[in-house]
């Protein structure tokens, strides 16, 4: 019998099932999200898209594990140095056994989007940089018009967590945070939470067939 | 009469892209433009002009993630 750190299989998969919510857990298992930049709003999505057993995530990343990424990034201080999608990749299956993780350290250009995204059912930006999203944007919809985007934009600062928002403006393009606030203001767990909460929770419902924000 | 982001505006038919977000103040490559439902593509700011009724859409982006 197949074991996990000692458990059956079956009892881990079933743990996972049992508060997910009803017949979404074989859904899940079916899709595969690809995350663009894993840092604040990127680990935090991968995390919960995890936990829940979407099963299987690309994740990419040209960087590598900084101090200052630790007051929001889903890093660990013995992880500095190392490259951030091999890093995520050892913390998340410590969560979930059942989730295929291929890593793919580089840096997202308008020349290789075609072929990072080709096997994705959703496309995720969670960079930080506004021109890397807007490129993404503008590529995804040239290259991949049918695939649901789901980006990050504004979520810094310590403003209200009821400013933060999906919003819809365009087919297959959903865009969450407040639309405002920059980088430069500080970037801090909770409010990057939200945002990337946001993101993880529409990526959810796509898979689960609702396409309404 | 051009609509942007749901506003009508007046003086900026004829404007390439370029010379319309220009004028905004806004950082280009920050930006996506959609022009009457499509993505203009940037290296086609230069040498799209606004046209009368044309509804352009700015999807904006701030740093941070």
């Amino acid at each position: 019998m197949k074991e996990i750190q000692g458990l059956s299989y079956e009892a881990v998969y079933n743990g996972m099932k049992e508060r997910n919510v009803k017949d979404s857990t074989a859904k899940l298992a079916g899709a595969h999200v690809t995350i663009a930049g894993v840092g604040g709003l990127g680990s935090n999505i991968a995390i919960a898209l995890t936990r829940i057993g979407v099963g299987h995530l690309t994740l990419i990343d040209f960087d590598t594990v900084e101090l200052s990424n630790l007051n929001r990034q889903q890093f660990k201080l013995s992880q500095l140095d190392m490259p951030k999608v091999t890093a995520l990749k050892q913390n998340l299956q410590e969560f979930n056994p059942f989730v295929a993780i291929d890593t793919v350290q580089t840096k997202v250009t308008h020349d290789n989007v075609q072929d990072l995204f080709a096997g994705a059912d959703i496309i995720c930006e969670a960079f930080d940089n506004p021109a890397a999203k807007a490129m993404l944007l503008e590529a995804a919809t040239e290259f991949y018009p049918d695939k649901p985007l789901v980006m990050g934009t504004g979520m810094a600062g310590i403003h209200s967590s009821n400013t933060i928002t999906t919003k819809h403006p365009r087919p297959n393009l959903y865009i969450a945070g407040d639309g405002t606030s920059k980088g430069a203001e500080g970037l801090m767990a909770p409010r990057v939470m939200i945002c990337a909460g946001h993101e993880a929770n529409m990526i959810a419902r796509l898979i689960l067939g609702e396409t309404d924000i | 009469m051009v609509i942007v982001n749901g506003q009508a505006e007046s003086g900026i038919v004829g404007q390439t892209i370029t010379e319309f977000l220009t004028k905004r103040e806004a950082p280009l490559e920050n930006i996506v433009v959609e022009r009457n439902g499509d993505i203009v593509h940037r290296a086609d700011f230069d040498v799209t002009l606004v046209a009368e009724n044309d509804k352009i859409e700015l999807i904006s982006f701030v740093g941070g993630g």
